[in-house]
């Protein structure tokens, strides 16, 4: 099947098939790829937004506050202030934009469509147009999103995890049952799941079916089985989510009763048909909650796996020794996606939740916690006895590991109900999953994007702009996030316009300040790499197919690698990380080469 | 006493210890285990920095420490979970209190915490949502035909309790999710419409208790600029005592009274350098689920009284037919 599929194009397909709607795998990777960067671009931009008002509640906002009054409905006051709705609106539009347009695009759609197929010798996906659907299901799902800010009422303001009935009763300002914010924001959602899960069966199938001869699925890469657990994940759980979608657009547009209970009055309006309102009510709040979590944390691991991988396959090569306990990794991420399906209900310990499911769900959280540990550990003594190369994917994926620590760490006093009756819905919960994803999975990324820059474009980008990149970046991290920890702590609600009028609120609110200017600060550490990023792509310095003497097969391949990716298809002889291997000529043996003696 | 470190606010209540304890002793092996694991990180990054002539070593280290590390996690994980929070949490949710505990429903809306009292009878009258006024009968109490709901109580945003005795609090909510979180009291419990949620508490200290505790000596700032930020710093702050004299021998600042910015221009003016300042309302019922809008607005205030005043503020509202909406 590979090799048939190598040798089937001798025709120029043109541009629009080359670069639009192509289905080489590599090209929807870079589309992904980048599409997704802009999205986390966007989606801190409005973070950046809200950041203002935290600090500075009810100023106007500096430079666009006036604009933005006149771009975007209901964001801003005529002055340009924020709106609390506006508030609500970026915060939810925030939180879906990273994680769904943003983290698991760049994450699964372009490192994954880019990389796995070259890492296990593939020409292509096994379903290439499948592959092409998954990312024009994506986009119009991520216009749809970004359109909503313009609709009569503004974008969704229920928070991204739309919880009902808020989400059901909200975004009714323009009366038009699709053409407001939270119908396009679930409508969004379809698209987006959709796409995930066409991506997802793809995944599955290549990585089973097209591995090269010779490559076991224990010489598989980290990065790969990272990908191959995370496809699981995105299969099994988002459809529950997507039903979930579904069934809150039928409450909102035909008001059927799903998530209504009977009863309602909001803002004096009552809700139930017998008192003239639109719903018959017996519906359950809770149901949206157990089906939106059922996705939402796995979910967590989809932002977190795919990042380990990338972190293992930068450690390996710039360590220039195999990873420790390859295998005890591989387990560890199979364990983590299993138990990844049994520990939502944390996420709800507050619901009202009695004695013995809570016994369940922080039993199953504190196991959850110990594949991790695991993972961390594997990875820490990785270094030991290497010879570190202090590259700059390398920094990035140095800096994963302690942020990463922080971020898992922390999930021990929210996994724990008694604990959590003071930290839930504060800061400390903020800063805890912003540690996993923002410092740890955002460092990984720019790790894999500094890593394998060179196998997309034949370039490698500026070293000097890499480090003006990383330097700062790590630091404003943790100056966005550390304080969040302090106002959690000290026991202040996650999601308000205005903290200070609550007493804690008040007190802590240096703490929030220096949140938001490290925020700012940290947008502009972004430039150094926007412009490294677009010069190198067209200008940076020439580099050979393997230039960081890495082992695995994407490497073998010629840098961009062709239409069908290997002008002759590799064999493998070895495992994947055999560096500095006694007896071999180089302290790296690639996966491909028969002989690597000294002689 | 580990329990007011780490950041954590002051805490009144008779179970919040044990919370606390626990958040301390985690946050502890939290950094036992970070410093440990940063110590060899940052170990091997300088010993094992790479060169010309270095080659890494092949075979894998035996990792015995890492493997007693991973085993000493997974038990402490365990004594922390069976010790403390299993047991904790039976009690915050299964073990209701029965020596005679006061019993308030709370009605959460968008954004207003109603106050639910039963009255002299001791018995809440029905509530059908089909008679919610929100002027008028925000709860839908009927109370020309149930005799039950003749002489309940409403208060609106003010949470009035005993100080010592045993507060059972039915939550429930009339429109969409909020949750009922009282920082101070180590309470916090979502209120889900379409269910009555139980949680209960008892305060060890009154609101007056919990001022004293908090008032702070502050800088009176002689930057005329200052002033307003200053005062706006301390909005919800009042005088703890009486500061400055006038002209004709009286306070400028009285006890009880709230910092403005003419107060403390003429405070400073009457050069009077340090006051000290502490929340009108010390003890903040917050939203923490986000519920609209004015989700960062709804606040609501425990007061903390001791049991004679507290029959004394019973008394002065039985009737129900008088409404609260000072603060509305």
């Amino acid at each position: 099947m590979s090799s048939d599929h190598a040798h089937a194009h001798h025709h120029d397909p043109g541009f629009i098939r080359k670069y639009i709607f192509s289905v080489d795998h590599k090209v929807i990777g870079v589309q992904y790829a980048v599409t997704s960067l802009v999205f986390l671009f966007l989606g801190f931009t409005l973070m950046m937004i809200m950041r203002f008002q935290l600090a500075y509640p009810n100023h106007i906002i500096p430079v666009i506050g006036p604009w933005l009054s006149h771009a975007v409905e209901g964001l801003v006051t005529e002055k340009g202030r924020l709106l609390p709705e506006g508030y609500n609106a970026l915060g939810a539009m925030h939180g879906t934009i990273m994680v769904f347009l943003g983290v698991v695009p760049l994450a699964v759609g372009g490192f994954g469509n880019y990389v796995m197929p070259l890492q296990i010798g593939a020409p292509d996906m096994a379903f290439p147009k499948l592959n092409m659907a998954s990312y024009w299901v994506f986009l119009p799902g991520g216009i749809i999103m970004l359109a909503s800010f313009f609709v009569p009422g503004g974008a969704a303001n229920s928070g991204w995890t739309s919880y009902a009935p808020l989400s059901v009763t909200a975004n009714t300002v323009g009366t038009n049952a699709f053409w407001n914010g939270q119908t396009m924001w679930l409508l969004g959602m379809v698209f987006l799941i959709t796409s995930s899960l066409l991506g997802s069966v793809n995944f599955i199938v290549t990585i089973v079916h097209l591995r090269v001869n010779g490559l076991k699925m224990f010489r598989l890469p980290f990065f790969v089985w990272a990908q191959f657990v995370t496809s699981f994940l995105l299969l099994l759980a988002f459809p529950p989510l997507e039903a979930a979608g579904v069934m809150q657009l039928m409450d909102r547009v035909f008001h059927t009763s799903f998530f209504m209970p009977s009863g309602l009055v909001v803002s004096g309006v009552m809700q139930d048909q017998h008192l003239g309102g639109m719903y018959a009510g017996g519906g359950s709040p809770l149901l949206w909650q157990h089906l939106f979590w059922f996705l939402a944390h796995p979910e967590v691991y989809v932002l977190i796996l795919p990042a380990m991988g990338i972190v293992g396959e930068v450690i390996a090569n710039n360590t220039r020794k195999p990873i420790w306990g390859y295998r005890i990794l591989v387990y560890s991420i199979i364990f983590l996606g299993f138990m990844s399906f049994i520990v939502w209900a944390h996420h709800m310990f507050l619901t009202g939740m009695g004695t013995s499911i809570s016994t369940f769900f922080q039993t199953t959280t504190m196991i959850i916690s110990i594949p991790s540990v695991v993972i961390l550990t594997a990875l820490l003594l990785s270094l030991y006895g290497a010879a570190i190369r202090f590259t700059v994917p390398m920094l990035f994926a140095l800096a994963f590991l302690p942020m990463f620590a922080i971020g898992g760490l922390t999930g021990l006093p929210l996994g724990l109900s008694a604990s959590d009756i003071h930290l839930h819905d504060t800061y400390y919960v903020i800063g805890h999953f912003h540690y996993v994803v923002a410092p740890g999975t955002i460092m990984a990324l720019f790790a894999g994007i500094y890593y394998w820059f060179p196998k997309v474009t034949g370039r490698k980008m500026n070293d000097f702009l890499g480090k003006l990149h990383f330097w700062p970046t790590f630091i404003f991290m943790n100056g966005v996030f550390m304080p969040m920890f302090f106002v959690g702590l000290s026991g202040v609600s996650r999601r308000l316009w205005d903290q200070t009028n609550y007493m804690l609120g008040n007190e802590t609110h240096g703490w929030v300040k220096m949140s938001s200017w490290s925020a700012w600060m940290l947008g502009i550490s972004q430039l150094p790499f926007i412009i490294n990023f677009v010069i190198s792509a067209f200008a940076g310095k020439k580099v050979a197919a393997n230039p960081w003497h890495a082992t695995t097969l994407e490497w073998a391949a010629p840098s961009p690698p062709p239409h069908g990716n290997f002008p002759e298809v590799p064999v493998v002889y070895r495992g994947p990380y055999e560096y500095s291997a006694p007896g071999a000529k180089d302290d790296y043996s690639p996966q491909h080469l028969p002989d690597v003696s000294l002689a | 006493m580990v329990a007011t470190r780490f950041w954590l606010p002051l805490d009144i209540s008779s179970h919040g210890t044990a919370i606390d304890n626990l958040i301390a002793y985690l946050h502890i092996f939290m950094a036992v285990l970070f410093i440990g694991w940063g110590i060899f990180f940052v170990y091997c990054l300088i010993k094992f920095r790479g060169g010309p002539g270095r080659r890494a070593r092949y075979d894998d280290i035996k990792a015995k420490p890492s493997k007693y590390a991973e085993v000493v996690v997974v038990a402490i994980e365990a004594v922390l979970l069976v010790g403390i929070s299993m047991p904790v949490w039976a009690s915050y949710r299964a073990d209701p209190p029965k020596d005679n505990p006061l019993t308030v429903r709370v009605v959460a809306q968008q954004f207003a915490w109603n106050i639910h009292y039963p009255g002299p009878d001791g018995k809440f009258g029905k509530t059908k949502p089909g008679l919610v006024n929100e002027v008028t009968n925000p709860l839908g109490l009927d109370r020309d035909n149930d005799p039950n709901a003749a002489d309940d109580i409403v208060s609106i945003n003010n949470f009035y309790v005993p100080k010592g005795r045993d507060v059972v609090v039915r939550l429930t909510s009339k429109d969409v999710i909020h949750s009922f979180a009282v920082p101070l009291l180590r309470v916090k419990q979502d209120v889900i419409p379409g269910m009555e949620i139980p949680v209960w508490f008892k305060a060890l200290e009154t609101n007056d208790q919990v001022r004293e505790q908090l008032t702070r000596r502050v800088q009176v700032p002689t930057d005329p600029a200052g002033i307003e930020d200053f005062a706006n710093e301390h909005r919800a702050d009042v005088f703890m005592d009486d500061f400055g004299k006038n002209a004709d021998g009286k306070p400028i600042a009285v006890a009880g009274g709230w910092v403005t910015d003419e107060l403390t221009k003429a405070l400073g003016a009457a050069g009077v350098t340090e006051i000290d300042v502490a929340p009108k309302d010390p003890v903040n019922i917050q939203c923490a689920q986000l519920c609209g809008l004015g989700h960062y607005r709804m606040m609501g205030q425990m007061q903390i009284v001791e049991p004679a005043a507290f029959q004394e503020w019973l008394d002065s509202q039985s009737g129900g037919e008088e409404e609260f909406f000072e603060d509305e």
